[in-house]
């Protein structure tokens, strides 16, 4: 595996190889191994080597790009000078600001021992210890036990230098019992000896089965408490919607002219924050740039969108690191989203509740409407009718059409846990919601 | 490549394999983004490597490296092995391949102008056209053109014979309008959305398209969505065109027919499936009107191979005919729980990733219906055009699509503009409602460049063969009261 200090030698090599007035380059290795598992046993087992160098060359305002994941210098210098031969067709783009300089980054130890030593047969003895938790109750188990390393690292011709490693462990499971009850639980972390896999099996087989034989529920608008996963899932549309400057300034987005409106309730604070001690991610966005702590949401009111150089110089505001690799159309991302936790337990949100919804997490989310991010998508593994603040009966699968910001308008109470959900590169960090109204509008049969 | 894929193949057999095949993939891709005036992009990009597929001790195993060196080659190979033993400590019954003839053979993909000799010039003088007609609409506030070129090599061979090579060439376009005003987004794609249009053909594909002739259009429509209105939540006969049956069917039909879906390989992630392997042969998947195949041997279709990765022979099989469930799409490995042979649908997203089963091009087959007869033929319905959003269970049954536009039918006659009209349904029940599919002369074949599937996600270029088709009864309007 690539070293830091090998991926910006690489990345250093490539920008003084490329016959451009500016150039930048970005490094990405990354070794990965998955196994999944499906019917209680193991069904695919794959391991993956592999490293990215991605150039980008700059004429005046002339911009093109290049990539290869072959890294001698014959073909370092063939994807240089196709970027070239890119820029120099490209027409100028009078707002391109250059290639940002350099910056402090702190480049934190994100890189855990036990997660590069977590191999096909620890991954298989993991596995099997999830598993027997389903099968020795006559349950069904499926999932997943990952880990990968990675390493990122950007030079560019103005004198960025920076180069990090990452690590991540992840493990799901879906229980399944023969009464259409299912359970989930998963497990992310840049530690894989945090993992506890007879803990996270035990609670996918639990739900399952207190989620057999489900009932019906008529549609409408309900109170709803979202767990972690289902809440990550709204953050990450919210993300991908409407927290980058792009989507502010093309109006396609809840935040565009509502900076310092309360939007939300003042519960609800959402940030991106990749310095957190507990973030996963890179300190630099993929141009090499420091990532700030952004707060997009503060007490229910609207902040201001990420950026990147382009869209920092475009409105005369400070880049706050969120570049994604170049050439990008979607504009700025935020990639460490986490919702500021409450006070509150699990029980305690559900134990407030006279008659409502308990969701465990949604299935095939999307977008119906960007501006209020009205998403439609279908609960699954775990879905229980709230009555008097217990769960008292499971429900078949909902499918809901509901506007994200109404419902954390809504927002009435938000637990002390917080859950990672995603990936190391791109984690959300959610607790769980009690939401006032929440419109489900069909069920499945 | 061949003696690299040999050396592979000794190594894993040497190391205890008892199956194993090697991919060797060079594959290079040009993206091209023009947005409000501007170049977003042009990129080119090349991926190379070799992934190892080994059964030992009964179980599977992969690796796979951009290093395709003899040396890499042989330890990709003891990998895949000792990682296949690693699953053998957690497995069930030893994996079975359904028999084959190896395969072997030579491929490659219609094209007449290679897109990738065409100059950058030419190209983003086409996008740039297209771009600024679109802005010439006042109300048009955002605009996209954009085009797409992936040329792929692929070298097979496995411990059984095969040796196989393939070189296919897809090009994609297309164009996007958004209006905006007060708080409201809407859009308008030609020739579809999320992506364009895509086949396995060359620059003439892009040519035939005509992005500047049909730019006008689509900008007067974005335009026009502004101040049309919602459609009125009810009930109402859906006359649904070409491309959105492309994707029902893709979402409906084509994944749960998906075997390893049926068989629960899919649970924790893309889901399993309403179809039960007993179903084959008697579930009434819907009306007499309906007729799915899954086919890899359409000419220019992104589903098109002469074998898939697993050097199965590239087929044309039904899934659904005449209502009634009579096939699924399959591996070598799938197959027999049904008692059948692979039919040819395991499919991988590059080097690195193992295939899967997949898609090729699943069509709903063409009826006997005009359109204009069709729309003369309905009353009080609506007629919906391009896919905006998708949503569905994991079980494939409960499913919800937004698309751009619609226009109400009165007394047989298109009428009022709609925005974003949705529509929700239950997969049997639905396909039941199809009384009307149009025929061959409206039936086209639509490429979808972003099926995702599987861990790590493998993104699957697939296909889709559709007509305007008519449904009766569909719930409308969800959520827009």
């Amino acid at each position: 595996m690539m070293s830091p200090e090998q991926a910006r030698e690489l990345a250093r090599a490539a920008v003084v190889m490329m016959p451009a007035d500016e150039a930048e380059a970005l490094v990405a290795a990354e070794h990965s191994a998955l196994t999944r598992f499906a019917n209680n046993r193991i069904t695919q087992n794959v391991a993956e080597h592999n490293a990215l160098v991605s150039v980008r060359a700059v004429l005046g305002r002339r911009v093109g790009v290049a990539s290869t994941n072959r890294l001698d210098d014959a073909s370092l210098r063939a994807a240089c000078e196709a970027a070239v031969r890119a820029a120099r067709i490209a027409p100028e783009d009078p707002s391109f600001p250059g290639l940002p300089g350099p910056h402090r980054v702190e480049t934190p130890d994100r890189t855990f021992a036990a997660t590069r030593a977590f191999d096909a047969e620890a991954r298989a003895r993991v596995a099997g210890a999830i598993i027997e938790q389903s099968s020795e109750r006559g349950l069904t188990a499926a999932g997943k036990v990952r880990a990968a390393e990675h390493t990122l690292a950007v030079a560019n011709s103005l004198g960025v230098d920076v180069g990090m490693a990452l690590t991540g462990a992840q493990a799901t499971v879906l229980s399944m019992g023969s009464g259409s009850g299912s359970g989930w639980a998963s497990f992310l972390d840049a530690d894989a000896a945090k993992l506890a896999p007879e803990a996270l099996g035990g609670v996918a087989a639990d739900l399952a089965e207190r989620s057999a034989e489900p009932g019906a529920l008529d549609p409408g608008s309900y109170t709803v408490v979202l767990g972690p996963e289902a809440v990550a899932d709204v953050l990450d549309f919210l993300a991908y919607v409407a927290f980058s400057a792009k989507a502010v300034v093309e109006e396609r987005s809840f935040m565009s002219g509502r900076a310092g409106d309360r939007v939300m309730s003042e519960l609800v604070s959402i940030a991106d924050d990749a310095l957190a001690t507990h973030a996963m991610g890179t300190t630099f966005d993929y141009e090499g740039q420091p990532r700030h702590r952004v707060p997009l949401v503060e007490r229910g009111v609207v902040g201001l969108p990420v950026t990147d150089s382009y869209w920092a110089a475009k409105l005369g505001r400070k880049n706050t690191g969120h570049a994604l690799p170049a050439p990008n159309s979607y504009g700025p991302m935020p990639l460490n989203i986490e919702l500021a936790a409450g006070d509150a337990t699990l029980d305690e949100l559900i134990g407030s509740v006279t008659r409502g919804v308990y969701v465990t997490r949604f299935h095939y989310v999307n977008v119906e409407d960007p501006v209020s991010v009205l998403l439609t998508g279908m609960t699954r593994d775990g879905t229980f009718l709230i009555e008097n603040g217990c769960l008292a009966a499971p429900l078949k699968n909902l499918r809901f059409t509901q506007s994200a910001v109404e419902a954390l308008a809504g927002c009435k109470g938000i637990t002390r846990d917080r859950s990672f959900v995603g990936t190391e590169e791109s984690a959300v960090f959610a607790p769980a919601l009690l939401l006032s109204s929440f419109a489900f509008t069909g069920q499945t049969a | 490549m061949n003696e690299l894929i040999a050396a592979a193949l000794e190594s894993a057999k040497a190391a205890g394999a008892t199956y194993a095949d090697a991919r060797i993939v060079d594959s290079s891709l040009e993206e091209i983004n023009v947005a409000g005036g501007v170049v977003e992009g042009v990129e080119h990009s090349d991926s190379f490597g070799i992934g190892v597929r080994a059964i030992a001790n009964g179980a599977w195993g992969f690796a796979s490296t951009r290093e395709v060196t003899p040396d890499a080659v042989v330890r990709i190979a003891r990998e895949a092995v000792a990682i296949a033993r690693a699953s053998a400590l957690v497995a069930a019954a030893p994996v079975v391949l359904s028999p084959l003839e190896p395969s072997r053979g030579v491929w490659s993909s219609r094209l007449d102008i290679d897109p990738f000799a065409v100059s950058l010039e030419n190209k983003l003088a086409l996008l740039a056209a297209a771009d600024d007609v679109l802005r010439a609409q006042p109300e048009v506030t955002i605009t996209k053109a954009h085009m797409g070129f992936k040329r792929q090599r692929i070298w097979f061979g496995s411990t059984e014979g095969a040796l196989t090579e393939q070189s296919i060439t897809e090009s994609g376009a297309g164009i996007v309008a958004y209006a905006v005003a007060d708080g409201e987004v809407v859009s308008r794609s030609y020739p579809n959305s999320h992506g364009g249009g895509w086949q396995q053909a060359g620059w003439e594909y892009i040519a035939s398209l005509d992005l500047v002739g049909n730019a006008p259009r689509v900008a007067e429509q974005a335009a026009a969505l502004l101040t049309a209105p919602y459609l009125e939540p009810g009930t109402r006969d859906l006359i649904i065109d070409g491309s959105q049956v492309g994707l029902q069917v893709h979402e409906s039909v084509g994944h749960p027919t998906e075997l390893d879906r049926v068989l629960g390989d899919e649970a924790a992630f893309a889901g399993t499936s309403f179809v039960r392997l007993e179903d084959v042969g008697t579930l009434r998947y819907g009306s007499e009107h309906m007729t799915v195949t899954s086919d890899a041997t359409v000419p220019g279709s992104l589903g098109g191979f002469a074998w898939d990765d697993e050097g199965v022979p590239a087929q044309r099989d039904y899934l659904v005919r005449d209502g009634i469930l009579v096939g699924l799409q399959s591996s070598r490995e799938s197959a027999p729980a049904i008692g059948r042979t692979s039919n040819g649908c395991m499919r991988a997203d590059g080097w690195n990733r193992i295939p899967l089963v997949r898609m090729t091009t699943v069509s709903l087959e063409p009826g006997t219906w005009d359109f204009d007869a069709l729309v003369a033929d309905t009353d009080g319905g609506v007629y919906i055009e391009t896919n905006n959003s998708w949503s569905i269970d994991d079980r494939r049954l409960n499913f919800q699509f937004a698309c751009e536009i619609g226009w109400e039918i009165k007394n047989g006659e298109l009428g009022r503009m709609v925005k974003s009209p949705n529509y929700t349904g239950i997969t049997p029940q639905f396909w039941a409602s199809c009384d009307a599919v149009c025929s061959r002369d409206f039936w086209q074949v639509w490429g979808l460049a972003n099926c995702g599937k599987g861990e790590p996600m493998q993104v699957a270029h697939v296909a889709h063969g559709a007509s305007p088709a008519r449904f009766r009864d569909v719930q409308v309007g969800v959520g827009r009261s």
